[in-house]
């Protein structure tokens, strides 16, 4: 995808966690952005690496600074928890010369938005975590992921293991009717 | 008997001191080919003082790693010795400072000639400087090094390249703290050493700040939360006090004086990219060597030389090059994109560089393209009561530092003026966005 196309999917889908209440900062894209790109397909050409809050990509990190320096997204300090970001009138601009690339997308985005947007980052650690192990395993049972996310994130209580792990499941589930 | 410490005189530092052991590091093969490498490419060509190299840049970051490591190990709370027990056993948090000094020294010994110059177009697909790092750090020259002075081979490559560039690689909490000391976006010695040397030798103020008050604030500190769900978070990062607040601002600042000011001043620019061409002639198909031995052969003085003599003989690969490099007959910037045009078309600089080239032939213009990388100034600040924020919400500078973006296009001297005339008519047209092919409206 080129950086352009690559903007307006990404300052949509940040508006759209935002629209399900995403506090909005960095930790909350990075998380939401790994399910749009591994589980819906999303060709966003990100790397992601386990790190403290579970799978992150610094090349996600270099755009959000690339979107910053080119005025789509604003970094808004937000009290009492840190920034958050905001997608700007430029970004709406550029999102209307992107139409295609949007529809193509839109039902991934709102998918991912509607599920995540409106969870705060403990949460979306386990969860994306849960997603990281599953992809890593995907036939072992919900216990076994369970265990190997606790192992992965030893914060991380049995009982919430096992509710992150079958809440991905349900998203893996949901998912496959867009992904076509 | 050998001299146990050893001092080397520094314009930014005053004093660096050595061991005997590390001053083994530094007589190594790959750590004295940085004595030829300029730590700023051709920017002696712009800025005539910034002729200083990658060795004593290497020497500052060793110094500034160790300071750094005395202060956030030595003012560890009990939270901090909990979460990492190295901090508190002797023997370890020594091997940990060995360790991170030595990685400090060599987190630069990959680098090709002339530093970053083209290192995506002549290394082969996968490999960076920083794997070159990692190959010489594994080398069999370096590896009786560490082992005499008992350490882990693998953990110097950790520490020195970090976990962006290592992205398989495992590493605990205690390494990511160690790697963000040398690497980090906020506080990385490497760049608060470039920042405060490149300004010193270019003869510019815009890199200096306060770097005895922002390390003596540094500390390790537990990361603020992100909302409030992530309340009561374990985790640390590299943070200061409430005290050093404004120095890290001075920090952010500097540095983006020093892109803007110094690293993309134009004429720079144009001369790392005349630079790059000639790189990619010189050395032909086989691009740049990764082997160690001829990676050890090649600094600026064998591309200087290669250039000398490419300029007077126009057979030789490179000589178009070469020549516009040491005859300064550079190309000149005649497009920088302004905000009016972003508002526009983002790849403004792209349109205009296409729709010269199809107007005049590519041969005659180049386009430069940066992005600044790397996250948004956001770390732990300790307040006075003890409270723990991010330093976005506590300063009233971080957010607002502008972010480096660069988009130019130069041109052939001999062709400035028809091109300049050329977009003076048809800038507004050729910067026009197209829509993409299918969308309604």
């Amino acid at each position: 995808m080129d950086r352009l196309k690559k903007a307006a999917v990404l300052t949509r889908f940040v508006s759209a966690l935002r629209e399900r209440g995403s506090w909005g900062g960095e930790t909350h894209i990075q998380k939401a952005a790994y399910f749009l790109q591994e589980l819906l397909g999303v060709p966003l050409g990100f790397r992601f690496v386990l790190y403290w809050y579970g799978p992150f990509s610094f090349d996600l990190r270099d755009e959000l600074t690339g979107l910053r320096g080119d005025e789509l997204l604003t970094l808004n300090p937000q009290y009492p928890y840190g920034s958050s970001y905001k997608s700007t009138e430029r970004a709406s601009y550029v999102q209307s010369l992107f139409e295609k690339t949007l529809d193509e997308y839109r039902e991934r985005i709102e998918f991912v938005a509607d599920q995540l947007g409106a969870q705060g980052v403990k949460s979306l650690e386990r969860l994306a975590t849960g997603y990281y192990v599953t992809k890593g395993l995907p036939k072992a049972a919900v216990e076994d992921r369970a265990l190997r996310l606790t192992k992965i994130k030893p914060h991380v209580s049995h009982e919430d293991a096992v509710a992150a792990i079958q809440m991905v499941d349900k998203m893996i589930t949901k998912s496959k009717p867009l992904l076509h | 008997m050998a001299k146990k410490i050893h001092e080397i005189r520094d314009p930014i530092h005053v004093f660096v001191r050595l061991s005997h052991d590390e001053r083994n590091v530094l007589d190594s093969r790959p750590f004295q080919r940085l004595r030829h490498i300029h730590q700023l490419a051709l920017t002696y060509l712009v800025y005539p003082g910034a002729t200083h190299r990658r060795f004593e840049h290497s020497l500052g970051v060793m110094e500034l790693a160790g300071r750094v490591y005395d202060v956030v190990t030595s003012n560890a709370t009990d939270d901090v010795r909990n979460e990492f027990p190295d901090v508190a056993d002797d023997r370890k948090r020594e091997y940990w400072r060995c360790v991170l000094r030595m990685a400090a020294l060599c987190h630069d010994i990959g680098h090709l000639p002339f530093s970053h110059a083209a290192e995506k177009e002549l290394l082969p697909e996968g490999w960076t400087h920083e794997t070159l790092t990692a190959v010489l750090i594994r080398s069999d020259e370096m590896l009786p090094i560490w082992h005499d002075m008992r350490i882990d081979s693998e953990d110097v490559v950790k520490l020195a390249l970090g976990r962006k560039e290592l992205p398989d690689a495992d590493f605990t909490p205690w390494e990511t703290i160690l790697a963000e000391i040398i690497v980090g976006d906020a506080f990385g010695v490497d760049r608060m050493d470039y920042l405060l040397r490149d300004s010193h030798h270019a003869g510019v103020a815009y890199g200096k700040f306060d770097q005895y008050r922002l390390i003596d604030t540094l500390r390790i500190l537990p990361r603020a939360p992100s909302d409030a769900d992530d309340e009561g978070e374990v985790g640390f990062a590299l943070g200061v006090e409430e005290g050093g607040l404004q120095s890290a601002e001075a920090l952010m600042l500097a540095r983006y004086f020093m892109y803007s000011q110094v690293y993309f001043h134009p004429i720079r620019r144009i001369y790392d990219l005349h630079l790059k061409d000639f790189l990619i002639e010189w050395l032909g198909d086989d691009g740049y060597p990764t082997d160690t031995e001829r990676h050890l052969m090649i600094t600026d003085t064998e591309v200087t030389h290669g250039m000398r003599e490419a300029e007077q003989h126009a057979e030789f690969p490179g000589h178009l090059h070469a020549y516009r490099i040491n005859r300064r007959e550079h190309f000149k910037q005649i497009y920088s994109r302004n905000p009016s045009d972003a508002e526009i078309n983002l790849e403004a600089g792209e349109a205009i560089f296409d729709a010269l080239c199809t107007e005049f032939g590519a041969e005659h213009f180049r386009h430069d393209r940066y992005r600044q990388k790397g996250g948004a100034p956001d770390f732990p600040v300790r307040m006075r009561d003890d409270r723990i924020a991010s330093s976005l919400l506590v300063s009233d500078i971080l957010a607002k530092v502008p972010v480096v973006d660069i988009d130019c296009v130069f041109a052939d001297q001999s062709i400035v003026t028809k091109a300049e005339r050329w977009l003076t008519q048809h800038r507004d047209e050729a910067i026009k966005p197209k829509k993409e092919e299918g969308a309604s409206g």
